[in-house]
């Protein structure tokens, strides 16, 4: 059955009917599920709002409360003039965590994608057994590397003592000093998923290339750095936005990790007070929903941002083969 | 084909008539009156167990044949994601009738959440003179009375009796009156108990502190106001004035506490650190269980989950008195709170008596392993203490009623989770900073504790 109106359009435009028909169920998802939360979680940055009585209009206090003080802080050097301190603290934090995981992260799975891209016996083998810690649920991860990281019973400390021979290995999780190296160590167990990404973006590199570079005499790592790595800058662009969002959104390994140990989520000495762990504690343990969302807010822009900033900055450094766009 | 399709059609609607209009007028006459649904949300605290999960479903079976009127339901949920789940369904307007059993931190952390029972007190002329008196005040505040009590968790000494006859020493006293029983004594007790790998005891030169296979003592199932509370502050658990405006975290009891416990983590050895309880907690058991500390300070919930099969004999003894000659042991109420968004609401306060009345209360604790709120029931419930563990000296359990403290190490401050994860931020010092000096650790937490006062006086 067909409507005359229908029949009576064109193909091109009868498909693009259809196509929006399709995406219709997504859309209206879209719409109440996201884009409806978003606008509400705006209004409640500007309210006082802690769930059993109605929002309460406070227009930019919210704002003020993180922002206030900062150049106090500043100009004294001391981190408590800050309107609300543990906001700092919790971007500290998070942006010393993103500094060392994401390079590291980016550049391990990078790294072992080239690996597995080798011609061995049994690569696939390899391939499995390299992704398998991926898929592994964070939750029973994290529990194993705490397990792991425990100074006294765990198997870490032992083997740098008396494997490496460093004297006083470090405390870990329950060290300040140390937490977030250690969970940055953690991080580096589930590259999996980037890693293969790497590995299809490698078996797409012609090899007439390759040919060619060797005909001109380049010898290995002249192949990678002049070939292998302009060719794999979109596929590392594409983890470095993914990765960038996902180590701002770190929570669940922290909650895990730290909810049930002295001084509770965060600790010890709030070396682990991750930003959504902030915002969490705002949201659910002070009922604080409206100082929770210009926190949410305030991450969304900071994420937009740094996005923002690394597709500018594609242009300098990302390859697209065909495409005549900046250097490349 | 389409004058068919019409005949089945007319029959079918007519059938549907016919049929509801019989269903219609058997209703009428059958059916009885809708029930009123009161649902009790478990998660908070205790109650989440497999055996107390089947123990909840008897007893809602028990409370709903014999009403007609009122369904009991149990929603058992996770604990850790009770906080959220409660949250989302405040906030859906679908609130549980009941929440509940959980204790004095939950009330207070969210004491703007529940119904005050006052009114509901008033109209029944509801007899509260059965219940001990804590069990009426630890959870009562001058604008919320949150519920009918409980149970009470009196808190003592657990001890491994087979740790204290390896070391040769006699076992603590069963007499609350003997003053010896002090916090010096138990220092001695407790670094005798201590164990490295090699057997040396902190008294012996060749001690290694990095070895440690058993420790003396151990109180690290709280926070940071519950390992305070025993020290004496004025204040004793709440670490503030009165009226709530001036914070006293660094009263000079509470720091002589302090470095007490910091001592006997870092310089005597004889409770375990950060990376102890660490390890402790990998080994899957309760640092108790895992017969790791050989004198463990908990309440009688410790019991429930704690006293199970263990492969060491083991006994009860009080809390030793501080460094004042004072004796001041924490203790624990539980009780089911209302939600003021709650619909049902006196269908709700049908179940709360229910669950609390003389001829329930006894098998309601068994459940969740309190000691029933009401001293009729004392008698009972010791019978079924002295049947599930009958190697405890009994008497050590309800004395400890006695020496309760007040104001409670968890009641209600100002932006008490604010308060709370402030103070354990100072408890992580404890147990990780060897090197840090306590009075300065004392006064900065004070401060913090200040602005967080402060702030909320501001806007309220």
């Amino acid at each position: 059955m067909t409507f005359p109106a229908f029949r009576k359009m064109s193909l091109a435009r009868r498909e693009a009917l259809a196509g929006y028909a399709f995406i219709v169920p997504w859309i209206i998802g879209f719409l109440i599920f996201t884009i409806g939360p978003m606008l509400a979680s705006l209004y409640f940055s500007f309210t006082k709002f802690n769930i059993i009585d109605p929002p309460q209009w406070i227009g930019l206090a919210n704002y003020e409360r993180v922002f206030s003080g900062i150049w106090d802080a500043i100009r004294t050097g001391d981190s408590r003039q800050f309107g609300d301190p543990l906001f700092w603290k919790s971007l500290q934090v998070t942006i010393y965590y993103a500094s060392i995981a994401l390079p590291l992260n980016l550049a391990f799975s990078f790294f072992l994608a080239v690996l597995l891209n080798q011609k061995v016996r049994a690569i696939n083998v390899w391939r499995t057994i390299y992704f398998l810690p991926s898929i592994i649920a964070g939750v029973a991860v994290t529990i194993l590397w705490v397990r792991i990281l425990n100074p006294r019973v765990g198997v870490l400390n032992p083997f740098l003592k008396d494997v490496l021979g460093i004297q006083n290995p470090p405390g870990w999780l329950s060290d300040p000093e140390w937490a977030v190296p250690a969970l940055v160590i953690m991080s580096l167990w589930s590259v999996g998923g980037s890693m293969i990404v790497y590995l299809a973006g490698l078996q797409g590199v012609p090899t007439d290339l390759y040919d060619a570079a060797k005909v001109d005499g380049a010898n290995a790592w002249q192949r990678f750095w002049n070939v292998t790595f302009p060719m794999m800058t979109p596929v590392i662009f594409y983890n470095l936005v993914l990765g960038m969002i996902s180590t701002f959104q770190y929570f669940t390994q922290v909650y895990v990790a730290t909810s049930n140990s002295i001084g509770g989520l965060g600790s010890p000495q709030h070396s682990t007070l991750f930003y959504n762990v902030y915002l969490y504690q705002n949201a659910f343990r002070y009922f604080d929903m409206g100082y929770a969302s210009t926190l949410a807010w305030i991450l969304f822009i900071i994420v937009l941002s740094l996005t923002a900033l690394i597709f500018r900055s594609s242009d300098t450094w990302v390859y697209y083969e065909g495409q005549l766009r900046g250097r490349g | 084909m389409k004058n068919k399709l019409f005949k089945i059609f007319a029959l079918f609607v007519l059938a549907s008539v016919i049929l509801s209009a019989c269903g219609g007028g058997i209703a009428a006459t059958q059916a009885p009156a809708e029930k009123q649904k009161v649902v009790i949300f478990v998660g908070f605290g205790t109650g989440t167990d497999p055996d107390q999960v089947t123990a909840q479903e008897a007893l809602a079976k028990k409370f709903n044949d014999s009403h007609e009127n009122i369904e009991m339901e149990f929603l058992i949920v996770p604990n850790e994601e009770a906080r959220e789940r409660f949250l989302a369904m405040v906030s859906g307007d679908n609130a549980p009738q009941l929440v509940g059993p959980h204790g004095t931190s939950t009330i207070a952390n969210f004491k703007e959440y529940w119904e005050d029972i006052t009114p509901y007190i008033q109209k029944d002329n509801y007899d509260m003179s059965d219940f001990y008196g804590p069990a009426t005040t630890i959870n009562k505040y001058p604008d919320l009375d949150a519920g009918l009590p409980l149970g009470l968790y009196p808190s003592f000494l657990f001890y491994n009796k087979d740790a204290f006859d390896a070391a040769g020493l006699d076992y603590p006293t069963h007499d609350y009156e003997d003053a010896s029983w002090n916090i010096n004594a138990l220092k001695d007790m407790a670094m005798q108990l201590t164990l490295d790998a090699n057997d040396n005891t902190p008294n012996d030169a060749d001690f290694d502190a990095t070895s440690i296979k058993q420790w003396g003592y151990g109180d690290t199932w709280t926070d940071m106001r519950g390992q305070l509370a025993m020290f004496g502050a004025p204040d004793q658990g709440r670490p503030t004035s009165d009226d709530y405006k001036t914070a006293t975290f660094n009263a000079p009891e509470r720091v002589f506490g302090f470095q007490w416990l910091h001592d006997g983590i870092w310089k005597d050895h004889f409770i375990p650190d950060a990376n102890g309880q660490a390890a402790i907690d990998a080994t899957g058991a309760d640092p108790f269980g895992s017969g790791q500390v050989a004198v463990w300070y908990s309440h009688t919930w410790f019991m429930s989950e704690g006293l199970n099969e263990l492969p060491f004999a083991y006994d009860l003894a009080p809390l030793f008195f501080n460094q004042d000659g004072e004796r001041i042991a924490r203790i624990h109420a539980d009780l089911f709170t209302m939600p003021k968004d709650a619909k049902n609401k006196d269908a709700a306060w049908e179940v709360m008596k229910w669950l609390v009345a003389p001829e329930q209360i006894v098998d309601v604790c068994k459940i969740y392993g309190c000691l029933p709120a009401r001293k009729s029931t004392e008698e009972a419930y010791l019978n079924y203490l002295k049947e599930r563990y009958p190697n405890i000296d009994h008497a050590v359990i309800f004395k400890a009623i006695d020496y309760l403290d007040s104001p409670h190490h968890e009641g209600w401050v100002p932006e008490w989770g604010k308060v709370n994860d402030s103070l354990n931020n100072v408890l992580s010092i404890l147990y990780g900073e060897p090197e840090a000096d306590v009075q300065a650790v004392m006064d900065q937490g004070n401060e913090d504790l200040q602005k967080i006062l402060d702030e909320y006086w501001a806007s309220h």
